[in-house]
């Protein structure tokens, strides 16, 4: 097998980097940790996989200081070490980069890479050469190619991504844990941090890290553990086939995860006939749809393949109007009758809902109550004359957090708590709540564990079966692949292909790489 | 499969953390240790405790009625996720084109008293406006309003102090606005204060009870996902405004009855002592969450404390030091709170 390269034997010469063995966890009645056995060797990238509330986040702390395990030891190459603080595993070459950044927008790169420990001059004022002449070499040893002088808020989530890396270079990192470092990236920007990581790994640095991303193992890693329920299930080789994992993560088959079709397809919800949408306002980096046909039927689930940029989430946005100032040109029509779109108003009047990719930022208010959320797009049916009346709102609640299984079914619970899976079914239930008939779907299982995944799916089949039309963008092919009925791909604002189901990946791939325009 | 995901949720429920109904009750305690206290400290006289004495009632919620008037609006301006600095000035605004109108131009009550409060409305709505449609930060456009409100306040007084005699004939204002310096109730009961309480109860009505104060929960709470929901966004952050415009007009009116004059610069840091009732009743500056009961005891509970400081003969400079004190131990429990909560709003 090609992953026994990481060779046993190595392992058995020197210690290796980072172990830990037998760690017990509880918080009052939930016991985080079970016993959970953990080894990382220098210049290995180590995958960590479980769903939410496996016990990795808590695995995570114990390593970086910031949890105190009830039981278990650690060393650190080979000597038994002790964090009380994330300070001291810091100074240990233990780094967290968390998924939220911790970088300050508007200060610039090199200022950021020596937050804390700036260099002064002898009068005791900003080294300004200094740092960025040091802000560079750290940059450079990430192989990042940016300039420290850059504003940290002109970046892109990716770019961030690298900078965070390269600080943590300058902290003297020996271990360094990724926790879902491309959840936000493109498919290019993942690409560049992979590269990065792969450096990192050849200068000895030990990885950790965390994804959901099934389809990241074979690209980088040398090892996976798979921790289910606070302990170890499982170690695999990169290789393992995804399948494999997946069982091993949740204890069910892949294929399992997907609810069959339904056959019926009713009439056409929304069509576009060669249409383009004009913004307002051009903006760069904003790929306006160009020249897009496509249509979605009652009960029909239509997927939106195409790499980063190819102008997917656009639009999806500019359907619904949102952030987007501008008008559809060409033939787009709803029910069969011309319309036009492109203001939220006309999109919810014509039926249509959206759930964008990013729940927390534009799907939630993370700290109000999951009642007050699941209202928040229908107020209307719950304040006949304009009244709040608490009953109607109650069943509605009630409701709604049955329907979409939302745990716990506690409608004063603040969002903030909630899980992320759980978190997005409450953006479902605000959104369908208003009984669309047209989903426009952005992502809809990002940062979500393969459990609720498939939760979602089987919501979204059970609502097509009911004459839902849904338009899903993803750049999870096996996710189109398993769910739609049709997947449509785009390439540079064009909609280029169109497929019906049992398409496989690599034709998708293709297509999006806008390949076959040329051929 | 169901049963896997709940396992792996264990979520912290709110209701556990002890601190958060200190938070959610913060103004009342705060209102009842000032109540209780003011008891302690008070001065006697002949074996009665003078704090609770009814001419010493009267004066507490009596002086509240005007800053409680505003700190209403601000409490929806603020849940909004902004910030209205021009109070003050617009209640000096309201008094002085209130005495000008009724004493200079002859007007009667009835047309003196919608045109004030259309004129203070609008001037809201316009910062709204400008805040919203410029997207310039609220704090900004208020500031230059708070300025702007000062300026038409001196040239609608020609730069003076216009005293209002009651009477017939010009010169005189009609002798019913006079009855907001009086009393009810035997001579016990501030027409102000009754002012403010039917005013606090519509607002409190307004926010809790009505789709438009989900609105402002909403928009305050997150913008970007209220618009997504098909929320009137701008419209709501431009009629806040607009509301806090109203409760300034109306308190400068309740100004000018109350003291028969109309002073173009009265009211200057009146729009502080609002926004202290807000905090202190727990309305966080961010918006999104926060209560009008709260923005209510707020009020009551900075009136009583200066009350207590003043019978007591504490100068001028504790009274501003304990004032300041009770703002921070607020803000600082909120926080406190938001950090257990692990969430900085």
């Amino acid at each position: 097998m090609a992953a026994g390269r990481i060779g046993m034997g190595k392992r058995n010469v020197v210690p290796p980097l980072l172990t830990l063995s037998g760690i017990e966890k509880r918080y009052g009645g939930v016991r985080a940790l079970r016993g959970a056995d953990f080894t990382l060797a220098a210049g290995e990238i180590h995958f960590l996989l479980g769903e939410n509330g496996a016990g990795k986040s808590t695995l995570m702390g114990v390593i970086s200081g910031a949890v105190q395990p009830d039981r278990g030891g650690m060393t650190l190459a080979g000597n038994p070490v002790k964090f009380a603080t994330p300070r001291d595993a810091h100074a240990a070459g233990i780094v967290m980069i968390p998924q939220e950044l911790d970088l300050v927008p508007g200060l610039d790169i090199a200022a950021n890479l020596f937050l804390g420990h700036e260099k002064l001059t002898r009068f005791g004022t900003m080294a300004r050469g200094a740092m960025v002449h040091g802000a560079k070499d750290l940059l450079h040893r990430a192989g990042v190619r940016l300039d420290p002088r850059l504003l940290v808020s002109s970046l892109r989530m990716g770019e961030r991504q690298l900078v965070a890396i390269a600080k943590a270079l300058a902290a003297e990192a020996r271990i360094l844990i990724l926790d879902e470092p491309t959840a936000a990236l493109s498919a290019a920007e993942a690409e560049h941090l992979f590269e990065t990581v792969r450096q990192l790994k050849t200068r000895g640095v030990g990885i950790i890290y965390i994804s959901h991303r099934l389809e990241e193992v074979p690209l980088i890693g040398d090892r996976v553990t798979v921790m289910r329920d606070g302990v170890v299930v499982g170690e695999a080789p990169p290789d393992a086939p995804q399948a494999d994992l997946v069982r091993m993560l949740v204890g069910k088959s892949f294929q399992d995860l997907f609810p069959p079709r339904a056959a019926r397809i009713g009439r056409p919800l929304i069509a576009l006939d060669h249409a383009r949408f004009v913004p307002a306002v051009e903006r760069a980096g904003w790929q306006a749809p160009r020249d897009v046909s496509l249509t979605v039927h009652e009960g029909e689930v239509v997927g939106l393949a195409g790499l980063m940029g190819a102008g997917r989430t656009e639009l999806l946005s500019s359907l619904y109007g949102f952030e987007v100032r501008g008008q559809w040109q060409g033939g787009v029509s709803v029910d069969g009758k011309p319309a036009v779109l492109g203001s939220i108003g006309a999109a919810r009047r014509a039926g249509i809902g959206y759930v964008t990719d990013d729940r927390r930022s534009t799907g939630l208010v993370l700290g109000q109550s999951v009642a007050r959320n699941i209202v928040m797009s229908t107020l209307a049916k719950v304040t006949p004359w304009g009244f709040v009346s608490a009953a109607r709102e109650q069943a509605e609640v009630s409701d709604a957090l049955n329907r979409f299984d939302v745990r716990p079914r506690l409608p004063s619970a603040r969002v903030v708590n909630l899980s992320g899976g759980n978190q997005q079914k409450v953006v479902f239930a605000k959104e369908l709540l208003g009984r669309p008939r047209l989903l426009l779907l952005d992502e809809p299982t990002r940062g979500v564990d393969v459990g609720a995944k498939s939760e979602i799916y089987r919501q979204l089949r059970d609502l097509a079966a009911a004459g839902l039309g849904v338009l899903v963008a993803s750049s999870e092919l096996p996710e189109l692949i398993g769910l739609c009925d049709r997947i449509v791909v785009m390439h540079g604002g064009v909609t280029v292909a169109s497929f019906a189901a049992g398409v496989t990946e690599e034709t998708l791939r293709h297509h999006s790489l806008g390949e076959a325009l040329v051929a | 499969m169901t049963e896997t995901i709940a396992a792996a949720a264990p979520v912290p429920r709110p209701r556990k953390n002890p601190l958060a109904y200190l938070v959610r009750f913060q103004s009342l305690l705060g209102l009842i240790l000032v109540l209780v206290g003011g008891i302690i400290f008070s001065p006697r006289r002949h074996g009665h405790i003078l704090f609770l004495n009814t001419e010493n009632v009267a004066n507490i919620v009596r002086s509240i009625s005007e800053t409680g008037i505003l700190a209403l609006g601000m409490t929806f301006v603020i849940i909004a996720g902004g910030i209205d600095l021009s109070v003050g000035a617009v209640l000096g605004l309201s008094s002085v084109l209130t005495a000008s109108l009724l004493v200079n131009q002859g007007w009667g009550l009835g047309s003196t008293l919608p045109l004030v409060i259309v004129v203070c409305t609008v001037f809201g709505l316009a910062q709204g406006f400008l805040s919203t449609r410029l997207r310039i930060q609220a704090f900004i456009v208020t500031l230059a309003g708070l300025q702007a409100a000062r300026g038409l306040a001196l040239i609608a007084s020609n730069n003076t102090f216009i005293n209002i005699n009651y009477g017939q004939g010009p010169g005189n204002a009609p002798p019913a606005f006079a009855i907001l310096g009086e009393r009810l109730l035997g001579d016990t009961f501030p027409v102000a204060t009754l002012v403010f309480i039917v005013l606090a109860a519509l607002a409190t009505f307004l926010l809790d009870q009505t789709r438009y104060g989900r609105y402002v929960f909403a928009v305050g709470g997150n913008e970007r996902a209220a618009r997504l929901s098909g929320i009137p966004v701008r419209w709501v952050k431009i009629s806040v405004y607009g509301l806090s415009g109203l409760c300034a007009g109306i308190a400068g009116i309740v100004h000018a009855g109350q003291f028969s004059f109309g002073s173009p610069n009265d009211g200057t840091g009146y729009e502080l002592s609002a926004i202290a009732a807000v905090v202190i009743g727990g309305t966080d500056l961010f918006g999104g969450a926060g209560s009008m009961i709260g923005t209510i005891a707020g009020a009551v509970m900075l009136g009583a404390l200066a009350n207590i400081l003043q019978l007591n003969d504490v100068s001028a400079a504790m009274q501003l030091l304990a004032t300041g004190a009770i703002i921070v131990l607020a803000a600082g429990l909120q926080s406190l709170v938001g950090a257990r909560d692990g969430s900085t709003r």
